[in-house]
């Protein structure tokens, strides 16, 4: 069993989770759901920042570097003279590749942040927890991990 | 009132919108699928027939269906200024209007898909745009705009789609709470699982924090490509620099204005009163009024560079432009984008309602004509005289149009129904603060 806190109200809530904090209990044992994002709890846990954005970074990369590739790559491959332009005309493939840059970027980050937040979670999908407006704070029992 | 009882009724009203319509709903419901079905059977009709059942000729190669074009994937723009921009700028009015603007922003790429494929006559071959591997060992042009479009208004359309959805997961979760049966599976698998657990919010901040940061720039992006699919081409009228930035402006212009004509019959069909507030609108509609200045700004700096240029022929379109075979749409369009926005610089029309509702018809209107005025005027008369000749739509053409705002408020309102149409969570957030 796991000591459980449930709150009507932000305040009361932030304030038994600073105690808890205070009474030794490791932020690992803590899991605490809110209707709404609240930063101060991110503050009072000392939460590190979201790994996402690397996986935005490794996207937006990924698809800048695809993009010129690509584009320079299929103009090589029929070298056809077009306009009287350069056939690798760089100027005209920045643009390719800064829409594949934030395709990427964005499908990426979004792929992140289902793997990050362990989504979708099937279990929870047919048997849904709700904690409707109530902020709840979950103790772990002492001793296990 | 303690917070958890304002959140239940919040919940509540808003959630109201998506119980068992009134008759209502029902008429406009068929009226626009009406419209959308007899829009399709006109595109139908035209591929059987050809292209020659539209207005379209030589010279005035693009018509009515580009005009449709440009005009819906303006429409979107303003979905993403609302919902990306003015969260980076921390403006918490947006709160009220990002859902059903994000929700207008995918409908009307929707929309403005089909025109260039409408446009093609060989409907069929689309996928000739993209570039994959083929048996004719052939690639795509990538320094053509046209193709540039291709890859904009799909990274655009995927985009927004992820953004929408992505806001939309914790309110999901809500709904799922609150559904019964077969609806409360729905939303169950929509809603992820979601729980709330702080890891969640924190990955989730983050995510909606970096969408917000790639959607601003596409958002520039995307209507600078579509501006470019003129300014590239040398025809007087088109071949200017000011393009890109005057059509972004304008895009969010019309944007702006269409979110004004849905929400606010939302709100009063809703009764959505206590949480869209006059000072919102106050709020967007000095949006609308900043576009607009820009959007006359570039009218103005159009002709000015024209004459300045000393291009002859430039010169001569923008006389025509003004004075020429379209110069009453080209008059309508200076009063309903430029003059008629000027009221809004009085406070009292900023916050009335049905004022705003009625100059958001007439921008709307504006803004389709801005586009038909330019494509239109600049091609029924370019370098050869031999070579003019005007352009009326025919009735495919209106019909299809037709059946493109049909589609676009068919989606919408089964939006309304399907989906929460505020954004819970974050007026939540707010009003906690």
């Amino acid at each position: 069993m796991s000591n459980k806190f449930v709150f009507e109200e932000k305040e009361k809530f932030l304030h038994k989770l600073e105690e808890v904090v205070k009474s030794g209990v490791s932020a690992k044992d803590i899991e605490i759901f809110t209707p709404y994002p609240v930063h101060e709890a991110e503050e009072v846990l000392k939460l590190k920042t979201s790994p996402l954005r690397f996986f935005t970074l490794l996207g937006a990369l990924s698809g800048l570097i695809f993009g010129f590739l690509f584009t320079i790559g299929t103009s090589i491959d029929w070298p056809l003279i077009r306009g009287g332009k350069p056939i690798v005309a760089i100027p005209a493939f920045i643009i390719v590749a800064f829409e594949l840059t934030v395709l990427f970027g964005g499908v990426i980050s979004f792929i992140g942040f289902l793997i990050l937040s362990k989504l979708p979670d099937v279990k929870r999908i047919i048997d849904p927890e709700e904690y409707g407006n109530q902020f709840i704070i979950l103790i772990a029992k002492e001793g296990r991990k | 009132m303690k917070e958890v009882e304002y959140n239940l009724t919040l919940e509540e009203d808003i959630l109201a919108a998506m119980r068992r319509p009134r008759p209502i709903y029902w008429v406009a419901l068929f009226i626009s699928a009406t419209f959308f079905v007899t829009g399709m059977a006109s595109w139908f009709y035209q591929m059987l027939k050809g292209m020659g059942v539209a207005g379209i000729n030589n010279p005035v190669g693009w018509g009515v269906y580009i005009t449709d074009f440009v005009f819906w994937v303006g429409i979107a723009h303003s979905g993403t200024l609302i919902s990306a921009v003015l969260f980076l700028f921390r403006a918490k009015f947006r709160n009220v209007f990002n859902r059903s603007a994000e929700a207008m922003t995918v409908f009307a790429v929707m929309t403005a898909g089909l025109f260039p494929l409408i446009h093609l006559g060989r409907s069929w071959f689309f996928y000739w745009l993209f570039p994959y591997p083929n048996q004719r060992q052939l690639w795509v042009n990538f320094q053509s705009p046209l193709i540039w479009d291709v890859f904009a208004v799909s990274t655009y359309f995927t985009i927004s789609v992820i953004f929408w959805y992505v806001g939309m997961v914790p309110d999901l979760a809500i709904v799922r709470r609150i559904a019964q049966g077969v609806r409360k599976k729905f939303y169950s698998i929509f809603s992820l699982g979601w729980t709330g657990s702080i890891k969640q919010w924190l990955h989730y901040n983050r995510l909606y924090m970096f969408l917000a940061a790639f959607a601003t720039p596409l958002v520039i992006s995307v209507h600078s490509v579509v501006s470019w699919d003129f300014a590239m081409s040398i025809v007087p009228g088109w071949h200017t620099t000011i393009f890109a930035p005057y059509f972004v402006a304008g895009a969010i212009f019309s944007g702006t204005a269409m979110v004004l004509t849905l929400v606010i019959p939302m709100r009063k069909i809703f009764r959505l009163e206590k949480y869209i507030t006059k000072d919102h609108f106050d709020k967007i509609t000095k949006v609308l009024l900043f576009t607009s200045l820009i959007v006359t700004y570039s009218y103005i700096t159009e002709f000015a560079l024209a004459f300045y240029g000393g291009h002859k022929f430039e010169e001569a379109h923008f006389l025509y432009r003004a004075l020429g075979d379209y110069k009453e749409l080209y008059w309508m369009m200076i009063f309903c984008n430029s003059l008629l926005p000027l009221s809004l610089f009085i406070r009292k029309l900023r916050r009335s309602i049905g004022y705003l509702f009625v100059i958001s018809i007439f921008v709307n209107i504006g803004m389709w004509l801005e586009r038909f005025v330019i494509i239109v005027s600049s091609l029924s008369k370019d370098f050869d005289p031999y070579n003019w000749g005007l352009y009326h739509p025919s009735w495919v053409e209106v019909s299809i149009t037709l059946g493109s705002f049909g589609m676009f408020f068919m989606f919408f309102l089964i939006f309304t129904k399907v989906l929460p149409v505020l954004a819970i969570t974050e007026i939540k957030e707010e009003a906690a603060e």
